[in-house]
Formats: C-alpha cells, structure tokens, sequence
C-alpha cells in the first residue's frame, strides 16, 4: 500500500504497511524432518540432557567450524559468560572491588552478568566508526583492580581484536570475547573463536544459530575448558565428586538438535541475508539522512543485522521515527539504548571515564527488520516508508511539534 | 541369577543385564506426540521469549499445584538463584548440607553465605527444633528441601520463619505432586522451586518453575528471570538474568503433565515392588511415604546399614555397578564436604552428624517407565544374594581392591 500523505500513516490511522510484524530477530527454521531425525536419535539414545551424543556432536562441529580445540555448550549466552568471567578473571582482588571493563553501548543484561559473577562492571567508550572498542578507548580504564577485559564485538562488523590482544598481553589482564553479534565472521582471514583467551556465542532463537536458547563458548586453553566443563554442570568430576562451584548451565539435546539442524542450512542462511542487506544496502544509497553501517565484505560476515545511523539531515528523531516504524509493523529498535551506564543497578558499577563517544551514538542508531521473516519486497516496502519520512519530513516536524504544544 | 560369588560381574562375571539400567526417571512421551508437539512449533514460529506453549504450562502448573503464580525457567539451579534475587536475601541463609549441589551453590552465587543444618535421621528433613539455634540476625532465610517425594514440616518451619521474620522458601525439586495435610507442594512458604529435569517425574529435558501465591515476589521473579512478551510491572533497578524456558522445553512438559497420573502410578507400583522383595533384609530400610499423603515415588531409596546388611553402601553400588545397575549414592559427600564449602566454612565438618551417617547409607535404585517389574525382581534377588554372601563377597573385594 503505496502512502501518499502523512495521513495514510498507520500512526496516523492509516492501514498497516505489513499485515505481520517484521523484526530484528533472526527466527531462522530449518528444515523440521532434519530436526525430527537429529530428534529421533535422543530418543534411541535414551539421552536427553547432560552432555548427551548430540550435544558432543554440536561442539565437535562448532569447534572445527571456529577453528578451535575446544567448544563448550551452554544452556544460554548469558550463563557461558557468567561463568567464563566468574573463571577467567584475576583471583586475589578484594570482592567487590574486583572490576571487569565492556563498553557501556552494549546487550542491555551486560553488566548484570559481571554483577552475578561478582565483578564491578566498568563501562569504557567505544570508536565513533566502528561502535566497538579499541585499545584507545579500553587503555585508560585499566588500573590495579582490573581483572578482565570484555572485548565486546558490535552489532557490525569487529571491534579492535588486535589493538585489545596487545593490551591484554601489556598489562597481563585476560581477555575474553563476547562474539555473540559476531558469530562466523573472520578477522584479518582468520575465523573468529580462537581470539583472547576465549569467545562467547549465543544459540537464541533471534541469533544466526537458532537453539532455541543456547550459548557456546571456544578456545584453545584446555584448562580453561575442562574447568567450565565441570562448572557447566555443578562443579562434577566424574560421578559422585563435586571439585568446584558450579550450577547447572548445561544444554539439552533438544536445543543441540535444533542447533545441529540450523548449522546444515548454515551456508544458504548466509546467502540469503547478504541478499536482504544489499538490497537495504542499495535502496537505503538514495535516501539522505539514512546511512546503512557496511559490512567489510572483504571479510567473512553473516550479515544478519541492519543497522543505520540517522544523520543531522534525517529530519526526525529516532523516537518519532521508530514510533511511525512500530505503527506500520515494522519493529525496528533502537541500538543498545539506554546504554547501560544509564541504568539504576542495585549492585555497584563505575564509568571510567566520560564517554562522551557512546551517548551520542547511544541517541542516532537503529535496527532494520532482518531475518528470516524479511523478504526483499519487504525490504522495498520498508525504505519505501523511510524515503516518504524523508519526503515529507517538514510536514511531520509540525505534527509532533503541534502534539507536544498540546 | 548368580551360583557363585565368581559368577558376580565385580569378580569377572557377566553383567546381569547387557546395558546400564538408569537410575533416574527418563520417561519420554511416545514418538508420535513429541513430532507433532514440535510440528506446532515449527507452524508457529515462536521458539522461546515467553512463548504460547509456557504460558499454556504456567497456568496449568498454577491449577495443578494449588498456586497463583507459576513461573517456568531454564532449569531448577538458575530457578534457586532467581528466587534468591527476588527475596532480596541478605547475610546468611539456613540451609541443609544433605541435599543436591545446586540448592547451596545458588546461594553462593547469590552472595549469600550458607549455614549447614543437620538433618532429622528418620525424615532426613530439616526440622524447626534443628533450625532454632542457627537463628541469629544475619539470617535471612531458611531453605528447606523437600526430599524422595515428602514434604517437610510446613507447619512448624513456617511458624518459626515468622516468629522471625525472615523468609522461607522450599527447594521442591523432587516434590512435585507431594502433599502436606493433602495440600500439594507448591504453595508453602514464600516460594518454591521444581526441577523438570529428564531424571525428574516430570521431564522438559532441563527445566524448572517457581510457584508462589505472592503477586509482588511473581513480580520479581518474571522481571530478573526475562520475561519478554509479558507486560506486567518492569522494575528498573534490578539484577535480571536469562533464565526463560524455551518453547521446547515447554512442549516435553506439556506432554510429560499429561503423563503425570499414569507415570506416578507406575513408580508407585516399581516402589512398592522393591519394597515387598526387600523390606525384611536386614540392615536395608526404605523411605517410604506417610499413607495419608501423595507422592509421585520417583525416588526409591533405602538406607544400608553397613554391619547388618554386612557390606557398605558403597561396596554395594560398585557391585551393582558392575551388573549394569547403576544405583546412585546421596548425596555423598554432603555440601559441607565439597570444594568450597569445606574449605570456607570448616566449622561444619564436624557439626552434622546425622548428614554424615545418612550421607554414607543412602542409596538410589533405579525406577522410572525403563525399569520393568521383572528387572526389580531380578535386582531385587541380587541384593539379596549379596547380602547372604556379604562375608566372602567382602573378603574377595578386599583382594581384588
């Protein structure tokens, strides 16, 4: 439905441009008889939790797929990092004292997971160009009580892996990646996984692997694996001996199969999003004010996250634009906001220093529809609206100045 | 059926049975439901975030335990440390050493330190008169475990909680279906926590729920386990973490309630049947349920008495072990015997004396829709046999060890 003037905006009782709800999450399906026949096999092993065949088979595949010695599975991304950190940090500093730095433009439960693992989240800023971290940004934040350095990748592309493996390796701080947005990218050809100490990834429906709810983490540190394996499910070595604090983090066989079905498909996955982002990579060209965040595609990427940034020429703010977006059911979000040095936290947190890169950016960014549920009539449809917020921005700056005046 | 002490699979023997029989419940709903239960996923689309399948649980739970609030979680462990948060717990928390890791480590992770209490040798429960000198004012809860399918003494815990106002909360993780005065599990104290593990009566492969009648504490609990889709209150200052249960997850427990009557009613018959063959052994003692009360009788567990019985508990799981019966020791050792507890509050190890006897006797048989009566008939033999042999039988081991 083609709109012709403001009024024929949903907002503005207009019909809906979509009839279903477009959004940022992922939602992939595989094909299901190769999910049942995964799932066929829980039921001829008999094993449907606790490290089961098809949860060594995930890792085992995860591991090669990362370039990795080790894979370990998660029930979730969350739980893999709480207990990474709880892990990797420095022993010795005072409780409660004890800090670990991630940028604050981040997953909005960040700092509750260094919280749960009993570190002070400490928040640093991150480069204007990239969204990530760099050694810039993360060098004046280390101090005596630094125990570990969260290399948080952004939404596109990487953060500085380089610039924060020399940090880590100059001041003897371990450094652990959350690579959940990352997924299978490369970094300088090499594939992500093997980076740090360690890198987290995330098996959530919304995610580029979806299991359901899910997390992995890689590495080459044995020792560090073989510790998370035993804490993954209560500190167990062995039947009967519990040798450390643990909980139960652990996936089940059904996630693995669902994980395993989606890893088969992961290829044609891959083609289809780059499809979908070039095409909003395309249209969103002519359209001022919106710019598309690239994708380095001389390095390997997934592609599955549209991200743009409104610039001083986009006539409306982020918030009127994504309340228009929402009408026509099109569920764009804002990009990690509020960050999360905003936040009230019942816990202790610090900012390290002023940030004054990540509140603006905190302010401009946002996420296209993307996933499976996105076709590229859908992606036309939707820059479609944005060139009309563009066309008739004058006319929509008067609108909600007069509904504020009200 | 074993001629001769050679002819036990620990002395070289053949195994009585050809695969391991497991220890835990295990049941899984015929082929046909599952597929379909997940063909309906797949149609709708919808994998996890508080999805129609969960809620669909949540209120059949609440209808089923007796309860106003029910809320689904990844597993029973992140479920313990949900409810921790949402207690706002503080200081230190009373808490038995004969229990599951989980229950102690989630306070851990919490913040909250634990104080060991001992455990009554008949019940092997907490009870207010063990719970009363523990109380000083850096405690702010008790948690009570509910164990093999009893449920501990409501009445009296919770008049001493409130004679101190301090919460009590249950970790019900082997409850479900129990009774108290006929009143279901589920609705006692400020909380409780069910596991749906596959070892469990009830099997989402992992998962777990929090019941609770206080709309507040539900409240807390959706807000810091994640709750997307659910437009109830949002409390800003909070600790959240992932603790949703996925729309797989809700699926097998769907099914699995579903089989509730039929599967309590089989454990039941495995329980009673272990208990008719064995219960005049000397030195073996079940733990059975009240007769007034309901159970799901998941757990068949006895304790061994060493010097009547003429070996030990644990001999006994090794030579079970060997046979392919794969019984499980509880909980051995207790908590306050584990890395880091022993070695943080070394104080306990020697104040608990009831859990360390109970810790070195008590022993799992296995039960659940993959043990048929005549395996516990022959299990059943088998045990008997030991006993009758127990002096050689011990003499040899002592020479094969």
């Amino acid at each position: 439905m083609i709109k012709r003037n403001i009024d024929d905006l949903a907002l503005f009782g207009g019909p809906k441009a979509f009839w279903e709800i477009r959004s940022t999450s992922n939602l992939v399906q595989p094909d299901i008889e190769n999910f049942l026949n995964y799932s066929k096999r829980i039921y001829k092993n008999r094993r449907i939790t606790n490290n089961g065949p098809l949860v060594q088979e995930l890792e085992a595949r995860l591991a090669t797929l990362h370039e990795t010695s080790y894979c370990i599975t998660f029930c979730s991304g969350f739980m893999a990092l709480m207990l990474a950190i709880y892990d990797m940090h420095i022993k010795g500093i005072n409780e409660g004292e004890a800090e670990v730095i991630m940028p604050s433009l981040t997953y909005r439960r960040m700092a509750d997971i260094a919280a749960w693992a009993g570190l002070v989240p400490s928040f640093c800023d991150v480069d204007t160009n990239t969204l990530g971290m760099t050694a810039e940004t993360v060098e004046p934040c280390i101090n005596k009580k630094t125990t570990l350095i969260l290399g948080v990748h952004p939404i596109v592309n990487l953060c500085d892996i380089n610039g924060l493996e020399q940090l880590s390796k100059q001041y003897n701080i371990p450094l652990l990646f959350d690579s959940v947005e990352a997924s299978l990218a490369s970094y300088k050809g090499k594939m992500i996984g093997s980076f740090g100490q360690a890198e987290v990834f995330s098996l959530h429906a919304s995610k580029l692997l979806n299991g359901f709810e899910g997390g992995y983490l890689t590495t080459n540190d044995g020792e560090l694996a073989e510790g998370l394996r035993k804490g993954r499910s209560f500190g167990f070595s062995g039947r009967d001996t519990i040798v450390r604090l643990g909980l139960n983090a652990k996936l089940n066989e059904v996630h693995a199969a669902m994980t395993l079905a989606c890893l088969d498909e992961i290829d044609s996955q891959i083609t289809s999003n780059k499809i979908r982002y070039m095409a909003y990579k395309e249209r969103l060209a002519d359209i001022e004010g919106v710019d598309i965040v690239p994708y380095d595609e001389r390095e390997k990427r997934s592609f599955k996250n549209i991200l743009v940034k409104l610039d001083n020429s986009w006539p409306l703010s982020r918030e009127h634009t994504l309340q228009i977006l929402h009408a026509e059911n099109l569920l764009a979000r804002p990009y990690y906001y509020p960050p999360l040095h905003k936040k009230d936290t019942p816990y202790k947190q610090k900012m390290c220093n002023n940030l004054h890169i990540t509140e603006p950016l905190s302010l401009n960014h946002m996420l296209l529809p993307c996933g499976e549920f996105v076709s590229v009539e859908d992606v036309n449809l939707a820059v479609d609206i944005l060139a009309f917020l563009h066309d008739h921005g004058m006319e929509l700056q008067k609108h909600f100045a007069a509904e504020e005046v009200k | 059926m074993k001629r001769n002490i050679s002819s036990l699979a620990v002395f070289s023997g053949k195994p009585t049975f050809d695969s391991p029989l497991p220890v835990g419940q295990m049941n899984f709903a015929e082929w046909e439901r599952f597929e379909s239960a997940f063909r309906g996923i797949f149609a709708r689309r919808y994998y996890t975030n508080h999805g129609p399948l969960v809620q669909e649980l949540e209120a059949r739970l609440c209808n089923m335990l007796g309860v106003k609030h029910a809320i689904c979680t990844t597993n029973a462990t992140i479920a313990l440390l949900i409810a921790a948060k949402a207690l706002e717990l503080h200081g230190k928390v009373v808490v038995p050493a004969f229990t599951f890791a989980a229950t102690v480590q989630s306070l851990t992770w919490a913040g909250i330190e634990p104080i060991f209490c001992d455990v009554n040798p008949v019940t092997h429960h907490i009870t207010p008169e063990l719970v009363e000198p523990l109380l000083d004012d850096s405690v702010s809860a008790v948690l009570a475990v509910h164990l093999w399918g009893n449920v501990c003494d409501i009445e009296g815990l919770s008049q001493i909680a409130a004679k101190k106002n301090i919460h009590l909360y249950f970790d019900a993780a082997h409850a479900f279906g129990s009774t108290c005065n006929n009143i279901p599990a589920g609705s006692f104290g400020d909380m409780e926590i069910f596991s749906f593990h596959g070892t469990k009566v009830i099997n989402a492969a992992e998962g777990g729920c929090i019941s609770t009648n206080n709309d507040y504490l539900a409240e807390r609990l959706r807000n810091i386990r994640s709750s997307y889709g659910i437009r109830g209150t949002v409390y800003p200052n909070i600790m959240t973490s992932n603790g949703r249960m996925s729309e797989a997850q809700a699926a097998l427990a769907l099914l699995s309630l579903e089989d509730y009557d039929k599967n309590s009613q089989l454990n039941r018959d495995r329980f009673e049947r272990y208990i008719s063959h064995l219960k005049i052994l000397p030195g073996f003692k079940f733990i059975s349920v009240k007769s007034d009360e309901k159970s799901n009788y998941q757990y068949v567990v006895a304790e061994v008495d060493h010097e009547a019985f003429g070996i030990s508990r644990d001999e006994l799981v090794y030579i079970l072990k060997a046979e392919n019966i794969l019984c499980r020791k509880y909980f051995a050792p207790g908590l306050h015997r584990c890395p880091p507890y022993n070695e943080q509050y070394p104080h306990f190890l020697n104040s608990l004396p009831n859990t360390d006897i109970l810790c070195s006797k008590v022993i799992q048989f296995p039960s659940g829709q993959l043990i048929t009566m005549e395996d516990i008939h022959t299990i059943s033999t088998l045990v008997i046999y030991i006993h009758e042999h127990a002096s050689d039988i011990r003499e040899r081991l002592f020479h094969v060890k």
